[in-house]
């Protein structure tokens, strides 16, 4: 476990050295307070509903763009020499670099707690609501970070690992869509059941199922060893 | 544990890459306490046999250990025995220089108490202490690869792979660096890599030549230099006539070819290379027979230089994948 703490607070030191960091941090912070106002104006309801949906959304888009450095730069750099020759396993790397990309994201989930206060001041929401939407919203962030490290260890070039990730996590978002064209229940059911969004809407609902916990940890879990087993079968 | 003093060992090591072979059936050691210089021209497999070593790619068939640990199974484990330094210097530019050396240490499982002092020593060996602080992306090209040294050196590891540690140096740190190999050499083993042929005159007990992944010669540099040179040559500078020159020295035992120059500005003056055998007391014999007749200006015997010895061997590879 030492080792993936070494690897996990070296990343911690990289992070906030990058541009992209503040750039996904500002975009996210920004875009959230624009989309919280939006709801809360519109509706005049002291709920995050929407504003948790939008959040997602642009999860969707930013989560590629923490995710794509974790492998990609460091092949890059050729630091990959020297991570893969350390006294580590596979395992030990991508846990490390995958709770450094969780610690990224979870100091942005904290940033937008900021518009709780008016919330809070100026009327009376359902603090489980919320809370079940937060934990919602860490847990697809997850599973979107898994997803974006595994194609981050296939690829030597940032963009291309962006680009592919963002790509599929949105094919995981609208894939429930696809329901509503299936005869077939079995179909329906599996296209419900990968659907990023469905499982997401519970939480936002204030619904904490553990299917729901449950889909999106097995869906990290499994990207995780997709890497793991890649970096140990890559030599 | 093997109970030989081999650290480093490869057997019938082959690497393919699709259908292009790398590197063929590579096969030697490096023991504890020796340095050996890893030659070849570029694109030779210097580098690809390197990342065999250290772990990084693994072996298409045959095997390497380190330190008694099988690269294929056992990598970790020989990891810990392993200091590393990749043709790249494997530097986290956002770090700066004691962030990135701890963050090495700790991996390489240096006790955390015992951090501070092995950073220590290993800037001090390698000359980082003016850097200590800065950003590693704002290093020269010089810091960076004595970074990478030290990063290397940390932990004290059994083994030492080096590819191409004096590249990007300047001949005051090509020195230092030399003599950090060098003292590291005495009870470890070290394999390094290198384009400049004296530093392995310099400070290798053995030589490595390789070319088109394949082993041409493993030896010390006096013993490649016996391997090459069956007959050894003699240069001499006199004042005579050419036949009777060339009829005389053929006379003389021990000489086997006779090729005069002609002359060197003076009409009278001719540069003469004899080919003689290796026997001692040739270039004796010569002066004696010449001496008497005719007026000599100069008698050398001419060693052959690590270069000429590379150029041949190298020259005498087939190119292409055909084993031999």
């Amino acid at each position: 476990m030492s080792g993936a703490l070494a690897v996990y607070q070296k990343e911690l030191a990289t992070y906030f050295r990058s541009p992209i960091a503040y750039y996904v941090v500002a975009v996210f912070l920004l875009g959230t307070g624009y989309f919280f106002l939006y709801n809360i104006f519109l509706t005049g309801e002291t709920t995050m509903a929407g504003t948790f949906q939008n959040m997602g959304m642009l999860l969707l888009t930013l989560a590629p763009v923490i995710s794509m450095r974790l492998f990609s730069a460091e092949y890059t750099a050729g630091t990959a020499e020297l991570l893969l020759t350390l006294p580590l396993r596979p395992w030990q790397i991508v846990l490390g670099k995958y709770l450094g990309a969780v610690t990224m994201l979870l100091s942005i989930t904290a940033g937008t707690l900021i518009d709780l206060v008016p919330l809070y001041l100026f009327g009376t929401p359902e603090t489980t609501t919320i809370l079940a939407g937060y934990l919602g919203f860490v847990l697809l962030g997850m599973a979107c970070l898994a997803v974006g490290q595994f194609f981050s260890t296939l690829t030597h070039n940032q963009i291309v690992a962006a680009l592919i990730t963002a790509a599929v996590l949105l094919g995981f978002w609208f894939v429930g869509h696809l329901q509503s064209f299936q005869r077939s229940d079995a179909l329906r059911s599996l296209f419900g059941y990968l659907s990023f969004s469905h499982h997401f809407t519970d939480f936002i609902q204030g619904l904490v199922r553990t299917e729901a916990v449950t889909f999106y940890l097995v869906v990290s879990a499994i990207a995780l060893t997709l890497s793991a087993g890649y970096l140990a079968g890559r030599r | 544990m093997s109970a030989s003093s081999a650290v480093i060992v490869l057997e019938s090591v082959s690497k393919r890459y699709g259908s292009r072979t790398i590197i063929h059936d590579l096969s030697f050691t490096v023991e504890k306490g020796e340095i050996v210089g890893f030659l070849g021209p570029n694109g030779a497999g210097k580098t690809t046999t390197m990342r065999m070593i250290a772990g990084f790619t693994a072996a298409t068939s045959g095997r390497v250990s380190v330190a008694g640990f099988d690269m294929a199974t056992q990598n970790v484990e020989a990891a810990r025995r392993i200091g590393y330094l990749p043709e790249r210097p494997p530097l986290y530019d956002a770090l700066d220089v004691s962030a990135y050396l701890r963050f090495v240490a700790r991996v390489k499982g240096v006790r955390r108490s015992a951090i501070p002092a092995e950073l220590e020593r290993v800037m001090t060996a390698c000359h980082l202490e003016a850097v200590v602080r800065h950003e590693i992306f704002k290093l020269s090209k010089g810091y960076r690869q004595r970074l990478g040294l030290a990063q290397a050196l940390l932990g004290n590891p059994e083994v030492l792979l080096l590819d191409e540690p004096t590249a990007g140096l300047d001949p005051g740190q090509i020195q230092e660096t030399r003599e950090v190999i060098r003292a590291f050499g005495r009870d470890h083993a070290v394999l390094f890599s290198t384009h400049i042929l004296a530093e392995v005159t310099l400070i290798c007990r053995r030589v490595a030549i390789i070319n088109h992944g394949r082993l041409l010669a493993i030896d010390s540099p006096g013993g490649l230099r016996r391997a090459v040179e069956q007959t050894n040559r003699v240069t001499l500078q006199v004042v005579a006539p050419a036949p009777a020159l060339r009829e005389l020295l053929l006379s003389v035992e021990g000489v086997s070819s006779v090729d005069i120059r002609g002359s060197s500005g003076d009409d009278s003056v001719l540069t003469v290379e004899c080919g003689v055998d290796a026997r001692n007391g040739v270039e004796a014999a010569i002066a004696r027979a010449v001496a008497g007749r005719w007026d000599l200006h100069r008698l050398e015997r001419q060693q052959p230089t690590l270069e000429n010895i590379f150029l041949q061997y190298v020259k005498e590879t087939p190119a292409g994948g055909v084993p031999a």
